[in-house]
């Protein structure tokens, strides 16, 4: 495919077999707390929504509103169940990599991506919390290379995070100041 | 005013204040729903009452003296390293633009700068979206010199691009680009555009072909023309009887004479004169038959050459090339999203396919040489036909998606009786599909979706032939299209990330789909194997982290 000969590719370093780190164990937790939220608040919502349909004046309404119950329950059920299981299958097969030259971010259960973003690209770092992610002691660490949003990774233990974000700091500082050696 | 006197404060030409009127009045026309909506009201208030008829000299003066304000309180100044301006008259705006994030220099001319001698400069800044650095009406001498301090100080760079013999020779000749409003020197000059060249971009134009549609719309309604023109052709004497058909043909005719006259003026407006030429290490076009705009876009600020062409282009042989500079560098702050700024492209609107090549050795230096921007190359590696099975799907389940709303009511109306009914019939079964249950709308989706099927795999078929990739030691092209083509090339070393995506289907057949993010917006190479698309993310990596060179 390339021919490039003073690096032989096999030599070059592959991004396949890596020694992947794991996200903090309480971020699981977290997410699944946030889901609990994003539950209760539909289920209020549609429990709301049935009492005042089935209490209004119109018969059909309400006739209608019962007919249609069992399917908004089962439909609240399934939604429930994966939104608060869903956590336990994505979050074990996100993680990260810090390498020298570059930081690696993998995620997703269905569409899996791996994304590397080189330090000698990165324009500047952030770290965020949410207030969730506070009470779990979580933070979510964001490179931002030019062009695009940034790459976030989320669920970090919040002293993890402000490590990574210092190593990942001199590492764009050692990048810019390194000596010409030329390409 | 004349030299850009370095630390004083200084207004620009009071010819600035038609600037800001125009400013201000573009402002107002952003929303042309919303100014119907203005005039339509005030039409009726002076209708009712016209003393309100007085708004408009009010507000016409008003405009006027916000301008001369606006004008009055623009100052900047110009420092080494830096320039300084100062504007607003309610909410003050204070910029200080260091030379070195300024990406590039627009020069715009109007009529009046033209008329004046004088240019509208606007700098390109790699930061946030506030930082919009304009100059308006100054003299063209003031823009030179602003642009000599901005190259000067371009930061000093370790191994700035492998200057060619030529760039070099330019480099040691400063003294000639002092000189006023320059003109390119024959040498320079890249590529220039002939009428003949301005006539086949008006025909190539897009909104031909929409026009082309509104006509087959119009066409229905020709009626209504017809009876408006038949009187003038009756009172001339009734000389035909069958003029109706005449007149139908004489409108479209007309129509499609106005259409042409409108697309082939604008394209004579936008690009006349259109010279592109190489100044020092920046490339500038400058075209315009009233506005005269001039792009410059440095060399090694290029991240991508996109190539592109649509059906009418192929026909006359011609190509579409822009060059596209990095689009947004986060700011500094942090502000991620506020901190967009697109930066002016770099367009040729119209090249043959040797000029496009010789563009790319230009732009790309030494590297990448056996990448090319022809998508009929042979080189082009084709993805995998599982892309095609995948786009059908996704094509047809969008299809069947957006015609949901208008289907469903369908079938729980008469429709569906009757394919309730003429199901039955075919399986003989005993009646349990009932007009507008669910199982006649699921039904109906269904059929609505296998006959998506077909034309979907068509074009996903299509597509899949327009797609292409290929890829030498230092970048990589991708072809994509579907009517037109385009061809996009980047040079590895300008990657900022690299990911490879994996979706179900794509893991089970081996393959991913390679998402490099340059600086001037994303690209994609779909459903090659996946093997390969991991040793070219990681031989991208390895370019990008061993390359100490400046990538904008």
């Amino acid at each position: 495919m390339f021919i490039n000969p003073e690096v032989p590719l096999d030599s070059l370093p592959s991004a396949d077999d890596l020694d992947w780190q794991p996200l903090h164990p309480r971020f699981v937790r977290r997410l699944q707390v946030g889901a609990l939220v994003r539950v209760l608040v539909v289920g209020i919502i549609g429990s709301a929504a049935y009492f005042l349909m089935t209490s209004g004046d119109s018969a059909a309404m309400a006739r209608f509103a019962d007919r249609l119950l069992p399917f908004a329950l089962t439909a609240f059920g399934l939604f429930a169940a994966s939104v608060l299981l869903w956590p336990m299958i994505a979050v074990p097969r996100r993680g990260y990599v810090v390498r020298e030259k570059d930081i690696l971010h993998k995620s997703g259960v269905l569409w899996r991506s791996v994304k590397a973003v080189p330090f000698n690209r990165v324009q500047h770092t952030k770290l965020d919390s949410g207030l969730l992610d506070r009470r779990f002691g979580l933070a979510n660490l964001s490179v931002f290379p030019a062009g695009a949003g940034g790459h976030r990774i989320r669920g970090l233990g919040t002293d993890t995070a402000e490590q990574l974000r210092v190593y990942v700091s001199e590492r764009i500082e050692a990048e810019a100041l390194d000596p010409a050696d030329e390409d | 005013m004349s030299r850009s006197d370095p630390g004083a404060w200084q207004r620009t030409s009071p010819f600035a204040i038609v600037f800001f009127i125009g400013r201000t009045i573009k402002s107002f026309t952003r929303s042309l729903i919303q100014l119907v909506a203005t005039f339509g009201a005030l039409a009726v208030l002076i209708e009712r009452n016209p003393q309100v008829a007085l708004v408009i000299p009010v507000g016409i003066l008003a405009i006027i003296v916000a301008g001369v304000l606006e004008y009055w309180f623009f100052r900047f100044r110009i420092e080494e390293d830096r320039i300084h301006i100062h504007q607003g008259i309610a909410r003050k705006t204070a910029l200080d633009l260091p030379f070195d994030r300024v990406q590039g220099i627009n020069v715009e001319r109007s009529l009046i700068d033209r008329i004046l001698g004088l240019v509208t400069v606007s700098l390109d800044t790699a930061g946030s979206a506030t930082a919009e650095g304009q100059l308006p009406s100054v003299t063209s001498e003031l823009a030179d010199d602003l642009r000599t301090r901005i190259r000067a100080h371009r930061p000093a760079t370790v191994a700035d691009g492998i200057a060619t013999a030529d760039e070099q020779a330019e480099e040691a000749t400063p003294a000639a680009e002092e000189s006023g409003r320059r003109e390119p020197s024959p040498g320079q000059v890249i590529l220039k555009l002939t009428s003949g060249d301005i006539a086949r971009i008006g025909f190539s134009n897009r909104n031909l072909v929409v026009a082309a549609a509104v006509l087959g719309l119009l066409g229905q309604s020709l009626d209504f023309a017809e009876d408006r023109l038949r009187p003038i052709f009756e009172s001339a004497g009734e000389a035909f009887a069958g003029a109706g058909a005449l007149i139908q043909v004489l409108v479209v005719i007309g129509f499609v004479l106005v259409g042409l006259g409108l697309v082939l003026f604008g394209a004579l407006l936008r690009y006349h004169g259109f010279t592109l030429w190489r100044e020092g290490t920046a490339y500038r076009t400058r075209a315009g038959l009233l506005t005269q705009r001039e792009v410059v876009v440095e060399a090694r600020k290029i991240q991508q050459l996109t190539l592109s062409h649509n059906l009418v282009m192929r026909l006359f042989r011609r190509h579409r090339l822009r060059a596209l500079p990095a689009a947004l560098l986060p700011n500094q702050g942090g502000a991620d999203a506020a901190g967009l700024q697109i930066a002016e492209v770099l367009e040729v609107p119209l090249l043959r396919a040797r000029q496009a090549e010789d563009l790319r050795t230009r732009v790309f230096g030494r590297e990448g040489d056996a990448l090319t921007l022809q998508p009929r190359s042979p080189a082009f590696l084709r993805v995998s036909p599982v892309y095609i099975r995948a786009l059908t799907l996704r094509i047809s389940f969008t299809g069947a998606l957006v015609a949901l709303p208008f289907l469903v009511p369908l079938l729980q109306s008469n429709a569906g009786t009757n394919l309730a009914d003429a199901v039955q019939g075919l399986l003989g079964e005993t009646p349990m599909l009932g007009a507008g249950s669910a199982g006649t709308v699921a039904l109906g989706v269904l059929l609505w979706w296998l006959v998506l099927i077909p034309p979907a795999a068509l074009i996903a078929w299509v597509r899949w032939r327009r797609q292409g990739y290929l890829h030498d030691d230092d970048g990589l092209a991708s072809r994509s299209g579907f009517l037109g083509r385009k061809v996009d090339a980047f040079l590895f070393r300008k990657a900022q990330s690299v990911a490879v995506v994996q979706s179900p289907l794509q893991r089970r057949k081996g393959l991913a789909t390679l998402n490099v993010q340059l600086a001037c917006g994303p690209l994609s190479v779909p459903y090659i194997d996946h093997g390969i698309a991991c040793r070219l993310r990681d031989y991208m990596l390895y370019r990008v982290e061993s390359s100490r060179r400046r990538w904008h």
